[in-house]
């Protein structure tokens, strides 16, 4: 059993996790793998990702064009950035796609957080 | 009336002919930054090359008091002319004219010069500046339509067709460019939609302005409707020369040509410096296209829709292909709907007149989603497969990196009838990523072992040392050749050229049945 602080959005959750191998009985022997309420308390759910309405402001919004990883997010609220400038590094279909600012502006909100899964459309940042 | 005033009659009316909706009108065009009807023409085809027709057709209907709006001329002007020396027939509608509205001899204008480019196999090339059907004329102007739709469908495939956004292009005048080859839009003053704004707010209360909803930018990135967009009119007609130059006439001639000064036996050797060691790092395949093809020149079609795939033409030792590149940058080069359709459509239009096509491939699948499914990437992604399994032209693709799955298949594979199937030694081409493949087949190792992350980064890798790579497909004939990406330019030359002969038979059939 592992425990591992995740922090999504700014709040923080505390998840464990257990890996069930195949035919290897999990650590706690009274446990039964066909018990759903034995397995590994499930994580609290992260809030659904913001969708447009929740937007950190700008108003220029950046979203993940596909579903992914983000692998990095190279700018902070506040910085300006160039049209073409690699916001952030999104990881998907094997590969480390670049997300770039779509026009010249200053970073309003980073709505991700390296290590978040994101999907199709959800909001990665927003510009001014 | 003698002689003289006859010839005075003539000049009477050819000058009334020229000016149009009049002078006062045509100062509105102007002031709204778009040329009337003949200022196009003229500055799209080459000096003095003009030749007009019909051009003292008009209405011959009374309803609404038609006969007194009437102008000569018709709203449109119409004739042939040459672009660079070549035989081309346009059409032109005059803003100017009743709101270049399309009646029944403004629609018979067309159609004649439509039937003409057909029979002497020349390019057709529509300029669209309309209000749309002219209501006064009722059904009259619907017929008008309908057989424009009729010969765009009838020529799609004999002679190029290009249709030019020019101003509005509202309701079902749409249809004409959509059947057609390619759609120039300029930014601001063009517009396309079924339904307008009005219709819009009052059916369903959204909100959207012209441009939003149909205009240069919504259809080259959005809809994927135009193939082309312009800031301006003068820049929009320099595009539309540049095409002309890449196309032959028609289904039966051959691909111009246009001599080149680009050594066919050029090295390229930057190209292997483009792919990133890391298979994981993106690069940006327009490089690829731009290093290989003669002089760098490269012209992009739809380069604002679908990014993930690159399609456009070029030429080789003189002579025009077209390419299919995925690309690497957007979406990982991923096939989804759009960039199926996009590249499908594209190939179809190269089959069809005749031009070699030449892909390259990087490609990491399908892109995943339940939004993909339901939006029918099957139905979509199908039609890449049917369109490279269907063409007969010289097919020829450079494996550069990631071939895997269905998407390696579709991306002009030797399974779907490549002649010529080159790998870089960058190529990857397996069923799946060594990833997935690792988690499938050793599932059972993995699990069982001591340290699962540990055996299962060794088992990946051992995967990919083994499939990861052009040898496998090579050995077995998938691939007919590993090359040195630097030859990259002398290898497709030369396949063109001992492909330039082929011919290829299918069963005779009606037409086939296109995934739509």
């Amino acid at each position: 059993m592992k425990k591992f602080l995740i922090k999504v959005n700014g709040q923080q959750y505390e998840v464990e996790v257990e890996e069930i191998k195949n035919g290897a009985s999990p650590s706690d022997p009274a446990v039964t793998v066909s018990e759903p309420a034995a397995a590994p308390a499930p994580a609290p759910k992260p809030p659904a990702p913001q969708k447009a309405a929740k937007a950190g402001g700008g108003a220029v919004k950046v979203n993940a064009p596909m579903p992914g990883t983000i692998l990095s997010v190279n700018v902070k609220p506040g910085d300006s950035v160039k049209k073409g400038q690699v916001l952030v590094i999104l990881e998907a279909m094997k590969m480390e796609n670049e997300i770039l600012a779509p026009q010249d502006g200053t970073v309003a909100s980073v709505d991700v957080s390296s290590g978040a899964s994101v999907d199709s459309g959800d909001l990665l940042l927003t510009l001014n | 009336m003698d002689n003289q005033s006859r010839m005075a009659l003539l000049n009477e009316k050819r000058s009334q002919v020229n000016l149009g909706g009049g002078e006062e009108k045509i100062k509105k065009q102007h002031e709204a930054g778009k040329k009337t009807a003949r200022e196009r023409i003229n500055a799209l085809l080459d000096e003095n090359s003009f030749v007009e027709l019909n051009a003292f057709a008009e209405t011959r209907s009374i309803d609404f008091d038609m006969q007194k709006k009437k102008v000569p001329g018709d709203g449109v002007v119409t004739g042939y002319g040459s672009i660079n020396g070549r035989l081309v027939f346009v059409s032109s509608q005059d803003f100017t004219v009743i709101g270049g509205s399309l009646g029944e001899m403004h629609a018979k204008k067309i159609t004649n010069v439509m039937d003409m480019a057909i029979k002497t196999g020349a390019p057709f090339i529509s300029i669209n500046d309309s209000g749309g059907a002219r209501i006064e004329e009722g059904i009259d102007a619907l017929k008008g339509f309908g057989e424009i739709f009729t010969r765009n469908t009838h020529a799609s495939g004999v002679i190029p067709q290009i249709s030019v956004i020019m101003g509005p292009c509202a309701g079902g005048a749409v249809y004409s460019p959509a059947i057609t080859d390619f759609v120039f839009m300029v930014e601001n003053t063009s517009q396309m939609f079924i339904t307008g704004p009005q219709v819009i707010k009052a059916v369903t209360g959204e909100d959207v302005t012209f441009n939003e909803l149909g205009g240069a930018d919504a259809h080259n990135s959005k809809s994927g409707v135009a193939h082309f967009k312009s800031e301006n009119e003068d820049e929009c007609i320099e595009k539309i020369r540049k095409l002309i130059s890449f196309l032959p006439d028609n289904n039966l001639s051959d691909v111009p040509y246009l001599e080149t000064n680009d050594d066919v036996n050029r090295i390229a050797d930057n190209l292997i410096d483009i792919i990133p060691d890391d298979s994981n790092k993106p690069y940006d395949a327009m490089e690829i296209i731009t290093s290989v093809v003669d002089n760098g020149d490269f012209f992009e079609v739809q380069e604002h829709f679908a990014k993930n795939i690159i399609v456009g033409f070029g030429r080789m030792n003189g002579k025009t292909i077209g390419i299919v590149a995925n690309q690497p940058r957007f979406l990982a080069g991923v096939l989804d709907v759009d960039s199926s359709d996009k590249a499908a459509r594209f190939v179809r239009f190269c089959d069809s007149f005749n031009i070699p096509i030449v892909s390259f491939t990087d490609v990491p699948g399908y892109l995943p989603g339940v939004n993909q499914e339901h939006s029918g990437i099957i139905r979509h992604g199908a039609k890449l497969l049917y369109a490279f399994a269907e063409a007969t032209v010289p097919k020829i693709n450079v494996i550069l990196r990631k071939a895997y799955g269905g998407a390696y298949i579709a991306m002009n594979s030797k399974h779907l009838g490549a002649d010529m199937v080159f790998a870089w030694p960058t190529a990857e081409i397996a069923v799946m990523g060594p990833e997935g493949a690792a988690n499938i087949i050793f599932r059972k190792e993995i699990g069982n072992s001591d340290d699962p992350v540990a055996t299962r980064n060794k088992l990946i890798n051992e995967y990919k040392e083994k499939f990861s790579n052009p040898y496998i497909a090579a050995a077995r004939g998938y691939v007919d050749d590993v090359i040195e990406p630097e030859s990259t330019r002398i290898r497709i030359i030369s396949a063109l050229e001992m492909l330039a002969g082929k011919r290829e038979r299918r069963p005779a059939k009606k037409h086939g049945n296109i995934p739509l």
